[in-house]
């Protein structure tokens, strides 16, 4: 299946007023979500001094830089800096946002104004991310699948893979059938690390 | 009790880490490990023959383990800390505690390497901490699935403080953690424990701090100063 959107996390790995880092083709991302629980993706650099914001800390509905504690609100504009508590900071201070939506338990982000919405996975929930160190085709020549959203079987078990480049590398996002148990979870765990072995065996031969 | 220590060691923080959390009184002892190399002193050789630090002393005990030291002082304030509820979890602590010593050989020595010019092949060195901290992060991710995120239960043990410090310094060794979500929220989790302390580049959990108020007025205090006080 080919979308414009790209799965950069599974939500249950950024719980209410987190950050975490990602990415999104080149560039480094920080996916975060606010107090209210609102996800966002911006790029993950303080306009400041660079600082990954990712590394940075969350209040309310701000993401502030853990270097000099810069804050940034909704729009990606500087609302604070605390050495000039007094100062209305500039409109110009302001970091790129990305288009980033949440959808059956996947934070999606897309570069410039995608047309659709992203990919309705129901009845599915997201398991694990997992970093491999191959490129993206290799885990499409495992799965026999091609762009971003793989319907592939896992051991006895129907899964959606979610294939992100990362870098050279891959992250690979999987979802479990919601109706699946402990147990099978735990199995399907194991059989992606078991297949994370294989791809990065085969990448290396 | 006495901890001869190094402020850059994260096996010497995790006995730090381990008492302020236990509120367990230690005096502190600096040994200059780098660029001094005291821990291969006659005197530090007196007392831990191996050449390693920490090394913890408490009257006539020396001990010379730091996962040994995590033990004592759990035992002695608080042990509940132990995990000891079931052999099952009993067992599960000590396997992560023999897993520590695995992160302290890989990234441990990668940071060593990057940072102090320790040695070792760091292509090696990188990848056994990669497969270290894929067997970390599969297993917070099953506990996870739980409802639990300490190692070896729902509540944090000297497991988890034994692990903890190799594996938030490991980007220093060049292994960056962003592929590893499970692992990052077991670190927020340790880091807002009530009596969590620092070291140089592991810092507490920001959110939890209260937001800065303005500036103390410091020209204020300049005017006001009797210019005899100086004299």
């Amino acid at each position: 299946m080919q979308t414009d959107w790209t799965p950069v996390a599974l939500s249950h790995d950024i719980p209410v007023a987190s950050a975490a880092p990602g990415r999104i083709g080149d560039t480094a991302l920080a996916i975060w979500r606010s107090a209210s629980g609102r996800i966002a993706a911006w790029s993950d650099r303080c306009p400041h001094r660079g600082m990954r914001l990712s590394h940075g800390y969350v209040r309310g509905e701000r993401l502030s830089c853990i270097y000099h504690g810069w804050s940034y609100g909704e729009d990606g504009g500087c609302k604070r800096i605390p050495a000039h508590p007094d100062l209305t900071p500039p409109e110009s201070i302001r970091v790129p946002v990305f288009a980033c939506r949440e959808a059956s338990g996947v934070v999606w982000v897309a570069e410039g104004q995608p047309a659709g919405a992203p990919p309705d996975l129901a009845g599915f929930r997201g398991l694990r991310s997992l970093h491999i160190a191959a490129a993206t085709g290799a885990i499409a020549e495992v799965f026999g699948g091609d762009g971003p959203v793989l319907r592939v079987k896992l051991g006895p078990v129907a899964v959606i893979a979610l294939v992100q480049a990362f870098g050279d590398e891959t992250m690979l996002h999987l979802m479990a059938p919601e109706s699946c148990d402990l147990a099978t979870l735990d199995a399907l765990s194991d059989a992606a690390e078991a297949l994370r072995r294989n791809i990065e065996a085969e990448a290396t031969a | 009790m006495i901890l001869y220590d190094y402020i850059l060691s994260p096996s010497c923080y995790r006995v730090r880490l381990m008492a302020a959390l236990l509120g367990a009184e230690m005096t502190s002892r600096p040994v200059d490990f780098h660029p001094g190399r005291e821990h291969l002193s006659p005197e530090m050789l007196a007392l831990n023959p191996a050449g390693t630090i920490p090394v913890l002393t408490d009257g006539s005990l020396t001990l010379r383990d730091s996962t040994a030291m995590l033990s004592y002082l759990a035992a002695g304030h608080d042990p509940e800390w132990l995990g000891e509820d079931t052999p099952a979890m009993r067992a599960t602590v000590a396997q992560w505690l023999a897993f520590s010593q695995r992160l302290t050989s890989s990234a441990g020595a990668a940071r060593a390497h990057d940072m102090l010019h320790g040695p070792g092949d760091i292509d090696v060195l990188r990848r056994a901490a990669t497969l270290a901290l894929r067997e970390l992060e599969a297993a917070i991710s099953a506990q996870r699935r739980r409802g639990m995120i300490f190692l070896a239960g729902p509540r944090p043990t000297i497991a988890d403080i034994a692990c903890f410090p190799h594996v938030a310094l490991a980007p220093d060794g060049g292994l960056p953690l962003d592929p590893y979500p499970s692992i990052r929220l077991w670190m927020r989790e340790i880091r807002a424990l009530d009596g969590f302390i620092e070291m140089p580049g592991i810092h507490r959990l920001h959110e939890l701090k209260p937001e800065p108020g303005p500036m103390p007025d410091i020209r204020q205090t300049r005017t006001t100063r009797d210019p005899k006080q100086n004299a």
